[in-house]
């Protein structure tokens, strides 16, 4: 993928380009906004990284001036600001994400990845597979091997959305925002133990793990 | 229709239009007291002259040397008075009869007469004084007329001089009232809107005179350019704390990052790197949190509030904690809630953050094997959401402490948590215009929150009225 970010700070700007090319995907780093939307207009990018606050043109309007010119590449803000209101204002100029300074790089990275895949969702599948496992949408059951798993209505969704999303690390708060619809930061460790209780059915019996951890970042279903 | 009869009723309750009727009704008051009072007054003095009119008339016959002279007198004066002013009588002791009427035998003194029957005398009362005067009865009786003309006079006073005051004063008092009702409505929707968080709100001009509401919308303008001035001094110093203090905490937490991705890492120092970045998350969550306090407070604009289903919030939340407070060995349960019931007027994302950080604070402060029970309520016409725990409570005299910023219980202090948990639910509950009390006995603590419910036109709004 080719991803223009726009940061301002050194340390985070070149964190961000370093790990994002560590995982193949092709970045130029600019350090002002001005100069930002003339690269992202000029050339074309798979996802925009945007500081929303830049020198010389600050990111809000960078975007905003972006999406007048009818250029719909995926953005993802990155802003020091957390307030509702500052979400809202960044969702409502034309950005697709939003993530509160300080990050982890495997959130980051994972929302980029989000973002770049979006308008390829293959609803039309019925009939997801992972390794031996399979589920079917329609019957609303699992089978590993040849044995049927049982699982609640909840542990289903988290494992229809880890199966859509094979391959790709989904973080805590994206599996908060996507299975159960609520977006916020949890103290403690929430996502951890429905994981762990979706495992206890899934991987334990079994031989192979299936469900992966992604150290500092979330969990994955490999390919 | 209903809106013009609620307009009515603005009217009726305005204070100038309560000033005028007040007005009217003591004008209306002194006109009538002192009108009577000279009414009563002209009257007596009419009747004490009638009566000395009459003495006097008396006194004239009384001076005759006969019977028959009196006889003779009373005809003479009889046959030149109009019997509809005055009338003479006198009976002589054989019966016959003198004067321009008949006036009955009666007993000495002043009497007041009905109307006699008699086409001759006039239709309103006499006043007779009577008299025995050789044997016979003399009797002059004056109409009363003009008393009766004098009451007529004085009503008619009354009408001329009250009814079109009053009307007057009563219609000023409305085209008043209705032009300060403008003026009162055009401050009352600027404050709403202020109170809304649209701190850019402003009384309009107001044409005609200058008067105190004028001076009042100046005065609202006044404030909420100072208010607008403070909210957007305090953004900017968010703003300026945000990024100044974030953006290193980034780098801190950006160096901590690649110093655990080093290879051959000791096992020592991977640990140390671990702890370190736990406390910047640390830093991170206690700063995330004033910030957001210090933004609600700022106000907030309630302009995106939208209906919330809180039962169904409630119940994912619950669901989303269930597995993590069973694995702490407490009992999470969420009492059945009718569904669409529990509606609010509110933010979403702070209304979790509420729910979060009660079942959070439950799970923190009580000891394994407690039970954290959430119920819904619809109670009266408000919504009471309530996080009840059996673990050791809050004692009652540290119940308002704890809502205060980074307060923490003595016995909290080695528990983790940054005593933000409570101010924030305390902010977000303001904000939403719900009541925070907290109670229980002592062990055990509850947490309500009374919600008013969405009004119903702002579910269905419905056009025109």
């Amino acid at each position: 993928m080719k991803i223009l970010v726009i940061e301002d700070d050194k340390t985070t700007g070149d964190y961000v380009a370093h790990g994002l090319r560590e995982e193949g995907h092709t970045v130029d780093l600019i350090a002002n906004g001005r100069d930002g939307l003339i690269q992202a207009t000029t050339s074309n990018y798979d996802v925009l990284v945007v500081d929303r606050m830049l020198p010389e043109l600050d990111g809000m309007s960078l975007v905003k001036t972006l999406r007048g010119t009818r250029n719909l590449t995926p953005v993802l803000f990155l802003t020091s600001l957390g307030g509702v209101d500052d979400r809202i204002d960044g969702l409502n100029a034309g950005g697709d994400d939003y993530l509160i300074k300080p990050f982890a790089f495997g959130e980051l990275s994972a929302r980029v990845a989000a973002l770049s895949r979006r308008p390829q969702l293959k609803e039309a599948e019925t009939v997801l597979k992972a390794g031996d496992l399979t589920m079917d949408l329609i019957r609303r059951k699992v089978v590993r091997g040849d044995v049927e798993v049982d699982l609640l209505p909840r542990e289903f969704g988290l494992l229809e959305h880890l199966l859509r999303r094979k391959g790709r690390v989904q973080t805590r708060t994206m599996l908060l925002e996507a299975v159960w619809d609520i977006s916020f930061d949890p103290q403690t460790n929430v996502v951890e133990t429905h994981i762990s209780r979706l495992r206890a059915k899934v991987d334990k019996p079994f031989d192979s793990e299936l469900i992966k951890t992604v150290r500092g970042s979330g969990y994955r279903i490999e390919e | 229709m209903t809106e013009f009869l609620t307009r009515s009723k603005d009217v009726l309750r305005s204070t100038p239009l309560r000033l005028a009727i007040a007005l009217v009704i003591l004008f209306a008051f002194v006109s009538l007291t002192s009108l009577g009072a000279s009414y009563l007054f002209i009257r007596d003095s009419m009747d004490q002259s009638m009566r000395s009119d009459l003495r006097q008339g008396l006194a004239g016959f009384k001076a005759a040397p006969s019977a028959a002279a009196v006889a003779a007198l009373v005809n003479a004066e009889a046959a030149a008075t109009d019997p509809k002013r005055r009338v003479l009588s006198y009976i002589a002791v054989d019966g016959r009869h003198f004067g321009n009427g008949i006036l009955a035998r009666t007993e000495d003194g002043f009497r007041i007469i009905a109307k006699p029957d008699s086409e001759e005398l006039s239709d309103s009362p006499y006043l007779m004084l009577s008299s025995q005067l050789y044997g016979g009865q003399l009797s002059i009786a004056i109409s009363r007329s003009q008393i009766g003309d004098l009451a007529e006079l004085f009503a008619s006073i009354l009408l001329l001089s009250l009814l079109p005051t009053t009307a007057i004063a009563l219609t000023a008092g409305l085209i008043i009232a209705r032009r300060s009702a403008r003026r009162i409505d055009a401050v009352s929707a600027t404050l709403d809107k202020l109170t809304d968080g649209d701190l850019s709100a402003r009384v309009g001009e107001m044409p005609g005179r200058l008067d105190d509401l004028s001076s009042i919308g100046a005065q609202v303008n006044r404030m909420a350019k100072a208010q607008q001035a403070s909210v957007e001094a305090l953004k900017q110093v968010s703003t300026d704390i945000a990024h100044d203090l974030k953006t290193p905490i980034q780098r801190v937490s950006v160096l901590l990052n690649r110093a655990r991705e080093l290879p051959l890492l000791p096992p020592e120092l991977e640990e140390l790197v671990a702890s370190a970045g736990r406390e910047t998350d640390g830093i991170v969550a206690t700063f995330q949190s004033l910030l957001q306090i210090a933004q609600i407070e700022g106000g907030s604009p309630r302009a995106r509030f939208k209906p919330v289903d809180l039962g169904a919030l409630a119940a994912t939340f619950v669901e989303v904690y269930e597995p993590a407070a069973e694995e702490s060995g407490h009992a999470l349960t969420l009492a059945s809630v009718p569904p669409g019931s529990g509606l609010v007027l509110g933010d979403k994302a702070l209304l979790g953050q509420v729910l979060a950080n009660l079942i959070e604070n439950a799970l923190r402060h009580t000891p394994t094997g407690c039970r954290i029970d959430i119920s819904l309520k619809q109670v009266g016409s408000a919504v009471v959401l309530s996080v009840a725990d059996d673990g050791p409570g809050i004692p009652k005299n540290q119940r308002g402490k704890v809502l205060r910023r980074l307060y923490r219980l003595e016995q909290s202090r080695t528990t983790p948590g940054n005593g933000l948990g409570l101010s924030l639910v305390a902010v977000i509950a303001e904000l939403h215009d719900a009541t925070l009390e907290l109670s229980g006995s002592e062990p055990g603590l509850i947490v309500r929150l009374r919600f008013p419910t969405v009004p119903e036109v702002e579910i269905h709004p419905v056009s025109g009225s």
